[in-house]
């Protein structure tokens, strides 16, 4: 189909409909992408439905586009759904321009997809700079042998310990078995008193004095954990717990390849290929400060060239391709330490973190750092699955800024993954959060948002006809910041402008009705956002909370502490912080509370449902709940403002401050 | 980043206060989005922009003058700043813009007081 023919042709349905769907690809490609296509003939072209993150693979692009003409180079950047081709002449792009638009071809997963073409100016990607493997990290290929690999296999009774619920469950999730010691997933360590009977099958005597005698491996592991991965399975980025187990963990991968994200703490993400039949080993830092995790997905971009050598996959994007997924049973050797940890990553260490627990901060820089550990850091991590269970704006909330005149100019302070930005399209809303993570979700929602702090919000005094700041401020330690943070908001605020505060009720049974947090827990059939066993609430509860002498006492020293001019509750200095129990109403109010992360959720939230056997990392979060009054005196001694409105809404207390 | 967003932002480094606005933008990478003309919201917009460098305020009857709220929809709304830096007028301190996000955060011992 010749679409430059434009004259007096009238173009039949078929072709209307191709010319469309044309149009609507180079849109997508400039709004989502920042790939202008041009209307005259270049030598590169931009192939949209044509790329690896829609199962589209080099073996079956490339001899499609060879057929138009001389490929100088295919370009198939990771996870992106479409692909660069660039032609050695302008006329050969041409002729694949002309051939090959609309034209249907099968993907990886047995799929019809259809091509659209676009020239481009050039064909370029960013390319990322060199990268080493994690220290500490080596891969050994064909460690064990074919026929060893196959009786290995075989050697595995998964039947024995399987009931229908573990047979089921094991379709959604992966299968794992100890030997040795059992390893728990709850607190992520094993019960060094309660050795498992029988030790390692003997099966692997010889194996392991092998891998010694030959210093692959420098000490007898007395434990071991086998995984069976089918595809579309992962397991979440973790790092072994570092009491657990010796610097040595070696985990030999049978069956199938696979590749493993090692990721550091600055953010750096290194893909590692594991070949079949190789033995990986972590030690030091590989071990001990980066994590390792497997994506649950079905294929994995490994390099095209070099085949399935192990090592980190490139980052070239004219040498990537898929690889579709097989069986995979991993076999991780571990040595149970019977002494405290003591690395050098101390930041990451249970054992030496033990020594120093997050406890109630005595100064401001105390009260940084735990912040910065204990929330920044964690909603870093969290972010992707942090963002997919906060889908539902609540409606009081809603209210607020749809009640705004329109044309006013809102800030969202501590935006998140900005669910309230587009929720009245009259506004001019800017969100700003601490988390780049998240306010890069905003981004790719199209919203305004900045990165910053709730301390420092970036924006000049009296801007704002409207601020927002939805379940935020507790995440500040000391009463000191809390005010500090609504003194913020009050600034931002031209005169008359208005500020709607919302943070998490000590209460969380009010007018004797539970709030939906405590309602809702991990065996009912709850709405997405606590299929996952998260724990924020998002419920729907009003009027009188229903406070313990327990809890009062706690909210007495609250209120106190704020007339005594705000830093913190002396009578609890050093005291640790508690982690509070999902689901469970609040002891304390100053409390750490448990995100059991998830990678990224499947489709059929899967992953959520696995159960005690769910090896997902827990994070701890700090939070100060509030009492009932407490957010109330807190605005009151900000100066220049009136309390409109003060109320209990979905487990949370709530103000709307006017600014005089 | 919108220039709407731009006339908002501030820089908040110890001791600058109103000194802060407006940042110095420098753009590498910009791109137009093109966004729905609406001529009410822009009208609104235009007297809660902080306008340093213009003497005068608009023409009188701007909200009327549909020539002169395109243009302004066009630069307010349209332009999009994907990549460049702020620079604090007052400390030179300079802050990223990367995919389109500015990166406000300053450092512990930027802000303490």
């Amino acid at each position: 189909m010749d679409s430059n023919h434009q004259s007096n042709y009238k173009l039949n349905k078929t072709e209307k409909k191709f010319l469309r769907k044309q149009i609507k690809a180079r849109h997508t490609l400039l709004r989502h992408e920042g790939i202008e296509t041009v209307s005259y003939a270049t030598q590169s072209l931009v192939v949209a439905n044509g790329g690896l993150g829609n199962s589209v693979s080099r073996s079956q692009l490339l001899p499609a586009l060879e057929k138009c003409g001389l490929v100088d180079a295919l370009l198939m950047p990771p996870n992106k759904p479409y692909s660069f081709v660039r032609y050695r002449t302008a006329n050969e792009a041409k002729k694949a321009y002309i051939t090959l638009n609309g034209k249907e071809i099968v993907d990886d997963l047995g799929q019809k997809i259809i091509l659209y073409l676009n020239f481009v100016e050039k064909a370029q990607w960013k390319e990322l700079g060199l990268q080493a493997l994690p220290p500490g990290l080596m891969v050994v290929e064909e460690i064990i042998s074919s026929e060893d690999e196959k009786m290995l296999l075989e050697s595995v009774n998964w039947t024995e310990d399987m009931d229908n619920q573990n047979a089921q469950k094991s379709l959604k999730h992966r299968r794992v078995k100890h030997f040795g010691y059992e390893f728990h997933y709850e607190n992520n360590n094993v019960d060094k008193d309660k050795p498992l009977p029988g030790g390692l099958p003997d099966i692997w005597d010889s194996i392991l004095e092998k891998w010694l005698k030959e210093g692959f491996i420098k000490h007898k592991p007395d434990q071991l954990t086998v995984n069976q991965y089918e595809p579309g399975h992962g397991i979440p980025a973790h790092i072994d717990t570092h009491s657990a187990f010796e610097d040595e963990i070696v985990s030999l991968s049978l069956g199938s390849e696979i590749v493993m994200d090692f990721k550091h703490p600055d953010g750096v993400t290194v893909p590692v290929m594991l070949p079949r039949r190789s033995l990986l080993v972590m030690t030091g830092e590989s071990r001990y400060l980066w994590t390792h995790g497997i994506t649950p997905r079905k294929f994995d971009t490994v390099q095209a060239s070099k085949g399935h050598k192990s090592g980190i996959i490139t980052s070239d994007v004219g040498d990537l391709t898929l690889s579709k997924r097989g069986i995979r049973t991993s076999f991780t050797f571990r040595k149970v330490r019977q002494t405290p940890c003591n690395c050098s990553y101390t930041v990451v260490c249970d054992s030496q973190m033990k020594g120093t627990p997050p406890s109630f901060p005595g100064s401001a820089r105390e009260a940084s750092q735990l912040e910065q550990e204990y929330v920044h850091r964690v909603y870093e991590e969290i972010a992707g699955h942090f963002s997919s269970t906060r889908h539902t704006p609540w409606p009081r909330v809603v209210d607020f800024l749809k009640a705004l005149p329109s044309g006013s100019l809102v800030a969202d302070v501590g935006c998140g993954n900005g669910k309230y930005l587009g929720i009245n399209k009259e506004l001019y809303m800017i969100g700003c959060d601490r988390s780049q993570n998240l306010v890069d979700i905003c981004r790719d929602r199209h919203f305004q948002a900045v990165v910053g702090d709730a301390l420092a919000v970036p924006l000049r005094s009296g801007s704002c006809d409207a601020c927002i700041s939805i379940a935020v401020i507790h995440h500040f330690s000391t009463a000191e910041r809390r005010v500090a943070a609504l003194r913020e908001l009050v600034r931002l605020l031209r005169p008359g402008g208005t500020a709607l505060i919302y943070v998490w009720a000590m209460e969380q049974e009010y007018n004797k009705k539970k709030s939906k947090y405590l309602r809702e827990n991990r065996i009912s059939q709850g709405k997405e956002e606590i299929s996952s066993g998260a724990a924020v609430p998002e419920s729907l509860a009003e009027q009188v909370p229903d406070v313990g002498s327990q809890d009062a006492a706690g909210c007495v020293a609250a209120l106190t502490d704020l007339q005594e001019g705000g830093g913190h509750a002396s009578t609890v200095t050093k005291a640790k912080l508690p982690v509070h129990t999902n689901r469970t109403s609040f002891h304390s109010q100053d409390l750490l509370v448990p995100w059991h992360h998830q990678g990224k959720p499947g489709k059929d939230k899967a992953v959520g449902a696995a159960g005690p056997r769910d090896p997902g990392p827990v994070f701890h979060r700090y939070y100060h709940v509030f009492c009932e009054g407490e957010l109330e005196a807190a605005c009151r001694t900000l100066g220049h403002v009136r309390l409109l409105q003060s109320y209990y809404d979905q487990g949370n207390w709530c103000v709307i401050l006017q600014k005089l | 980043m919108k220039l709407l967003t731009h006339n908002l932002l501030s820089s908040h480094v110890r001791g600058v206060g109103p000194r802060g606005f407006p940042l110095r933008l420098q753009a590498t990478e910009v791109r137009i989005n093109p966004v729905e003309f609406n001529p009410d919201f822009v009208a609104r917009m235009i007297p809660k922009l902080h306008l340093v460098e213009v003497p005068k305020g608009p023409i009188e009857g701007y909200e009327h003058d549909e020539k002169f709220l395109r243009q302004m929809h066009h630069v307010l709304l349209e332009v999009d700043v994907l990549e460049g830096t702020l620079q604090c007028p007052e400390s030179g301190r300079l802050f990223p813009i990367s995919r389109g996000i500015p990166n406000m955060l300053l450092s512990d011992e930027e802000t303490e007081t």
